[in-house]
C-alpha cells in the first residue's frame, strides 16, 4: 500500500471509485489514520455548508418566508449535525465489521471505515447544496447522489472486503437496512426533541 | 425442553392450532374493546350535540360517498397549535351520532371538525365547484356533479332515518315522516353545505363556539 | 393410503391466482400513480365523479391489499400447504371457487367504490353485500386450507402454515366484528358502533388487517419460500416458535396508536403505544431468522435472481417494523400523525416488504409450476434495481414531506401565534409529490417488466404434474 493512500482516497475515490476500492483491498490502513486524514474532512463539509447557507439565506422549507435563526443557534445546529454524521459513520463502520464474520468478509476496521467514507463521499461533496438551503434544491441534488452512493456500496463492498459478490450483496442489503433504521431513528429522535421544546418552537 | 414438548402437541394437531391462534389473538381485543364498548361516557352526547337532520344526514352520506374523509380529518387534538388553527379540541361526546366515525387519518387538506360557520354558504358553493377560484394553489378536486343531482336521489332518507332510530338515534315519527319533504327542491351540494355548516357546533356552552 | 400418494398436486389454480394477482398489481399500482398525479394536477379527474380522488383512493388500497395481496397469499398458501402436507388440496373445486369468487368480489367491489358505495372505514370500505361475500369466500378458503392440513401425511404442521392459519382465522374475526352494521338499502349501511367506540373498533381492525394480512400472511410466504429458495432449513426453529406466538399475542393490542391525542380514553392510547413498542421484538426476531437463513446459503444468489428480492424485502421489513413502533410513541406521533409520513410508512411496508417478497416468490414459483426456466434473468435483475430505486425514492420523498408538514403545522412564534398558513404548507408539497410520482412510475415500470417476464415464462405451458414425495416413517401420520 502506498503511503499517500489518504490523499489518493480523498481525491480519486470521487471520480475513480473502483480504482479506490481496488487499492483498499491491497492493504489494511490504520482506522485512526483513515478517520483523521480522510473521513474527518468530508464530515466537516455538510455542517460548514449548512452554517454558511443558513446564515445567509435562512431555511426555506417551502412555505413563503424563510426561517432565519440567530447565528449562535446555527452554530449549535451545525455542531449537532457534525456529531450525528460522525456517529453515523463510525457506528456504520463498526456494525459493518461486526457483520463481517457472518459474510466471511475482511474484518479490518480501517477498511470498513474507508469503505463507508468512500460510499458517503459523494453525499458529503453534494452537500454543497446546503449553501442555498431550499428544500427543493436539497431534494434535487441529494437524492440522485444518494442513489449513486448506494450503487457504490453494492459495487464496492465485495471488492474492499474481499468476499464473493453474492455475500457482498447480502451484506450490503443488511447495511442498507441498518442505514434506513438509523435514518428513521434520527427523524423520530428529532421529533421527540422538538416536542420536548428543543429546536423549533412547536405549539404542542 | 418442556415448552417445546407442549408446542409439539399444538403443531401436530390442527384443532389445537386453530384454537390456540383464536384464543391468543382474542385476548388483546377483548381487553381493549369490551371496556370501551361498556363505557357510558363515550355514548353520552356533549353540549348541544343532536342527531343529524334529514338534510344534514343526506349531506353527511354525500361526504362519505365522495371520500372527503380520505383527505380531511374531523378530529382536533388538544394541542396549542391545533386549537389555535382549528378551534376547541374535539370531545368524544360530540361524535355519539356519528355512524361511522369520520375522524380520518390524513390531512392533505385541513381539519374540518369546526368548519361549521367559518365560511358562508356561498363560499362553500364556489369552493366545492371550483376550489381554486377561492383558494389559489389548492389541490382539492372540483365536484361539479353535486350541483346537478337532486338531494332526494342520494338514498332513501326515510329508510336511513328509520335505520338510525333502530340504532338509538332519537328521531320522532314526525321528523321521519317529514324528511322527504325537507329534501324537496334541494341539490346534493345544498345538503353537503348544510352538513358542513353544522359540523363542530355541538359543543356549545362553556368552551365557546 | 397408497392411492393418495399417487395423486397430483393441484397447481393450475395456483397459476391462475398468480395471473390474477399480477393483473391486480398492475391495475392498482397504475391507480396509485394516477392518484399521485392528481395530488399535483387536480384537474386530472376531468370532472368525472369516478376518477375523483376520494373514490379512486379506496380502489387503489383495496386493489393492492385484496386484489394483489390476497390473491398472492391464496396462491402461495395453496402451493405451500400441499407441499408441506404431502397431499393435494382438500376439495379442489372449492379452491377454484375461492379463486374466481374472490376475483369477482374484488372486481365488483372496486366498481362499487367508484360508484360511491363506501363505508369510509379504511381497508373495509366495501358495503355490506360485499362484506357477506368476503366472509363466505374466506370461510371456503379456510376449509380448503385447514382441510388439506387435516389430511396431511406428515406429522408436524410446518411453520409457514401457522402464519397462513393465523391470517385466515384472525382476519375472519376482525372482518366480522368490524363490519357489523345495519343495512338501510342494498348499497348502504350504518355502523353498529358510533363515534369513539366505532373509531376503536375500526383501528382494532385496521391495524390488524395490516398485522395479520400484510405482515402475518406474508411471513407465511417468507417461512416457506425462503428456506426453499436457500435450500436449507430455517436458521432457528425455536426462535420462530417464540416469534410466532409473541406476534399473534401482541399485534392485536396495537390498534389504538392510530388514535393518539384523539377523543378516546387515555389508557387505551397508552396501552396501544406500549404494546406497539413490544411488537418490535417478535418482528425483528423473524427478520434475524430470515437474514441468518439466507446468509448461510449465499451461493444460491448466483443462480437465482428471485432470492435477491427476498433479501431486500427483509431489509424493508426491518425498516417498517422499526418505524411503526417508533411512530406509535406519542411524542413522535404528535408530529407525524395526519402527515405524509404515514403514507411513506405504509409504502415502505407495501412496496419494500409485501411487493418485493411477492415478486421474489412469483419469480421462484412460475418456472417451477410449468417445469421450465425463467424467461429472462436479466429482466428480473433490472426489475430488482427498479424496485429498489422506486421504493427508496418513495420513502425519502414522504419522509421529507411528512416531517415538513408536521413541523410547519405545529410551528408557533415567540408570542404563540401560528407561523404558517395551512394553504402555504399544502402548496409547498408539490416537489415531494412530484418525486413520489416519479418513484411510483419507476416501481410500476418494474412491475410491468415482471408481468411480461412471467407471461413469457408460463405462456403455452400447462402446469407440471407434481406428485407428493414419500414421507420418512419417523414423521409419517399413523392413522
Amino acid at each position: 500500500m502506498s503511503t499517500n493512500i489518504y490523499s489518493f482516497l480523498l481525491l480519486r475515490s470521487l471520480y475513480q471509485p473502483l480504482a479506490a476500492f481496488g487499492e483498499l483491498s491491497r492493504g489494511d490502513p490504520a482506522p485512526l489514520a483513515i478517520f483523521f486524514r480522510y473521513s474527518l474532512w468530508l464530515l466537516l463539509l455538510p455542517p460548514i455548508f449548512a452554517l454558511i447557507g443558513g446564515a445567509n439565506f435562512g431555511w426555506r422549507l417551502g412555505a413563503e418566508q424563510p426561517l432565519v435563526l440567530p447565528l449562535a443557534e446555527l452554530w449549535l445546529i451545525s455542531a449537532g449535525y457534525f456529531m450525528i454524521l460522525a456517529f453515523g459513520l463510525v457506528s456504520t463502520a463498526l456494525i459493518s465489521r461486526w457483520m463481517a464474520v457472518t459474510y466471511a468478509a475482511n474484518a479490518s476496521l480501517g477498511r470498513h471505515l474507508a469503505l463507508v467514507t468512500i460510499v458517503g463521499e459523494p453525499l458529503a461533496v453534494a452537500s454543497v447544496a446546503h449553501l442555498f438551503p431550499d428544500v427543493l434544491v436539497q431534494v434535487l441534488v441529494l437524492i440522485p447522489t444518494m442513489i449513486w452512493s448506494m450503487s457504490l456500496l453494492y459495487r464496492g463492498l465485495p471488492v474492499v472486503l474481499e468476499t464473493s459478490p453474492e455475500r457482498g450483496m447480502l451484506m450490503a442489503s443488511s447495511l442498507v437496512a441498518w442505514l434506513l433504521v438509523a435514518a428513521v431513528s434520527l427523524l423520530g429522535l428529532s421529533m421527540g426533541l422538538w416536542v420536548m421544546g428543543i429546536g423549533p418552537l412547536l405549539g404542542v | 425442553m418442556n415448552g417445546m414438548w407442549l408446542h409439539r402437541k399444538i403443531e401436530e394437531n390442527t384443532g389445537l392450532l386453530i384454537f390456540g391462534i383464536l384464543f391468543v389473538s382474542a385476548i388483546g381485543g377483548l381487553v381493549q374493546l369490551l371496556p370501551i364498548l361498556e363505557q357510558d361516557s363515550l355514548e353520552t352526547a356533549a353540549g348541544n350535540t343532536r342527531p343529524y337532520s334529514a338534510i344534514e344526514l343526506t349531506g353527511r352520506d354525500i361526504y362519505i360517498r365522495e371520500g372527503c374523509s380520505v383527505c380531511h380529518s374531523q378530529q382536533i387534538r388538544p394541542l396549542i397549535a391545533e386549537v389555535e388553527r382549528y378551534g376547541p379540541y374535539s370531545r368524544a361526546g360530540e361524535f355519539v351520532y356519528d355512524r361511522p366515525f369520520l375522524w380520518g387519518s390524513k390531512r392533505t387538506g385541513p381539519d374540518l371538525h369546526r368548519i361549521g360557520g367559518k365560511y358562508t354558504d356561498d363560499w362553500h358553493r364556489i369552493h366545492l365547484l371550483d376550489p381554486r377560484a377561492v383558494v389559489p394553489g389548492s389541490i382539492m378536486p372540483a365536484y361539479p356533479w353535486l350541483a346537478r343531482r337532486e338531494a332526494s336521489a342520494a338514498g332513501d332518507i326515510t329508510a336511513k332515518m328509520r335505520g338510525l332510530r333502530r340504532l338509538g338515534h332519537p328521531y320522532t315519527d314526525a321528523e321521519i315522516a317529514g324528511a322527504e319533504a325537507e329534501l324537496e327542491d334541494l341539490l346534493e351540494i345544498d345538503a353537503l353545505i348544510a352538513y358542513l355548516q353544522m359540523l363542530g357546533t355541538g359543543l356549545g356552552g362553556e368552551d365557546g363556539q | 393410503m397408497e392411492a393418495v400418494s399417487n395423486k397430483v398436486y393441484h397447481d393450475t389454480v395456483v397459476i391462475r391466482l398468480i395471473q390474477f394477482s399480477v393483473i391486480w398489481a398492475l391495475l392498482a399500482m397504475l391507480g396509485g400513480v394516477w392518484l399521485a398525479a392528481e395530488l399535483i394536477w387536480p384537474g386530472l379527474d376531468f370532472g368525472q365523479y369516478w376518477l375523483s380522488f376520494g373514490r379512486l383512493r379506496p380502489l387503489h388500497t383495496n386493489g393492492v391489499i385484496f386484489g394483489f395481496g390476497v390473491s398472492a397469499l391464496m396462491a402461495t398458501a395453496f402451493y405451500s400447504v400441499q407441499r408441506t402436507s404431502h397431499v393435494p388440496l382438500f376439495l379442489p373445486r372449492l379452491a377454484w371457487f375461492c379463486c374466481y369468487a374472490w376475483q369477482l368480489v374484488v372486481l365488483l367491489g372496486g366498481l362499487s367504490l367508484l360508484a360511491g358505495y363506501n363505508t369510509s372505514k379504511e381497508y373495509a370500505e366495501l358495503e355490506w353485500p360485499f362484506d357477506i361475500a368476503i366472509a363466505i369466500v374466506w370461510v371456503c378458503f379456510g376449509v380448503v386450507f385447514f382441510g388439506t392440513i387435516a389430511m396431511r401425511r406428515i406429522r408436524p404442521i410446518y411453520i409457514s402454515n401457522w402464519f397462513y392459519g393465523a391470517l385466515i382465522i384472525v382476519i375472519a374475526m376482525l372482518h366480522i366484528v368490524n363490519s357489523l352494521a345495519l343495512p338501510v338499502s342494498p348499497t348502504q349501511s350504518y355502523s353498529l358502533f358510533a363515534g369513539a367506540q366505532d373509531a376503536i373498533v375500526q383501528w382494532w381492525y385496521g391495524h390488524n388487517a395490516v398485522g395479520f394480512l400484510l405482515t402475518g400472511g406474508f411471513l407465511g410466504m417468507l417461512y416457506y419460500f425462503l428456506p426453499k429458495h436457500a435450500g436449507r432449513p430455517i436458521w432457528s426453529y425455536r426462535l420462530s416458535v417464540l416469534a410466532f406466538w409473541a406476534f399473534v399475542y401482541s399485534y392485536i393490542w396495537a390498534g389504538p396508536h392510530h388514535l393518539h391525542y384523539n377523543s378516546v380514553p387515555e389508557w387505551v392510547q397508552s396501552l396501544g403505544m406500549v404494546m406497539s413498542v413490544v411488537l418490535l421484538a417478535p418482528s425483528w426476531a423473524t427478520m434475524v431468522n430470515g437474514i441468518m437463513t439466507v446468509s448461510t446459503a449465499w451461493e444460491k444468489l448466483r443462480t437465482d435472481p428471485a432470492l435477491k428480492f427476498i433479501v431486500l424485502s427483509l431489509a424493508f421489513y426491518g425498516l417498517a417494523t422499526f418505524e411503526g413502533p417508533m411512530m406509535s410513541i406519542r411524542s413522535v406521533n404528535v408530529v407525524s400523525h395526519f402527515t405524509d409520513w404515514t403514507i411513506g410508512h405504509v409504502h415502505s411496508g407495501a412496496l419494500g416488504w409485501n411487493a418485493m417478497i411477492t415478486y421474489g416468490t412469483f419469480y421462484f414459483m412460475a418456472p417451477r409450476l410449468v417445469g421450465g426456466e425463467l424467461y429472462s434473468s436479466r429482466l428480473a435483475n433490472l426489475h430488482f434495481w427498479l424496485a429498489l430505486a422506486g421504493t427508496m425514492l418513495y420513502i425519502v420523498a414522504m419522509w421529507a414531506a411528512g416531517v415538513s408538514q408536521g413541523l410547519l403545522w405545529l410551528s408557533v412564534d415567540d408570542i404563540g401565534e401560528l407561523s404558517f398558513d395551512f394553504k402555504d404548507i399544502m402548496a409547498s408539497m408539490v416537489p415531494y409529490y412530484l418525486l413520489r410520482l416519479v418513484a411510483g412510475l419507476i416501481f410500476l415500470a418494474g412491475t410491468f417488466l415482471m408481468a411480461y417476464n412471467l407471461y413469457m415464462t408460463v405462456r403455452g405451458r400447462p402446469a407440471r404434474r407434481a406428485v407428493p414425495p414419500a414421507v420418512a416413517p419417523a414423521f409419517g401420520v399413523s392413522r
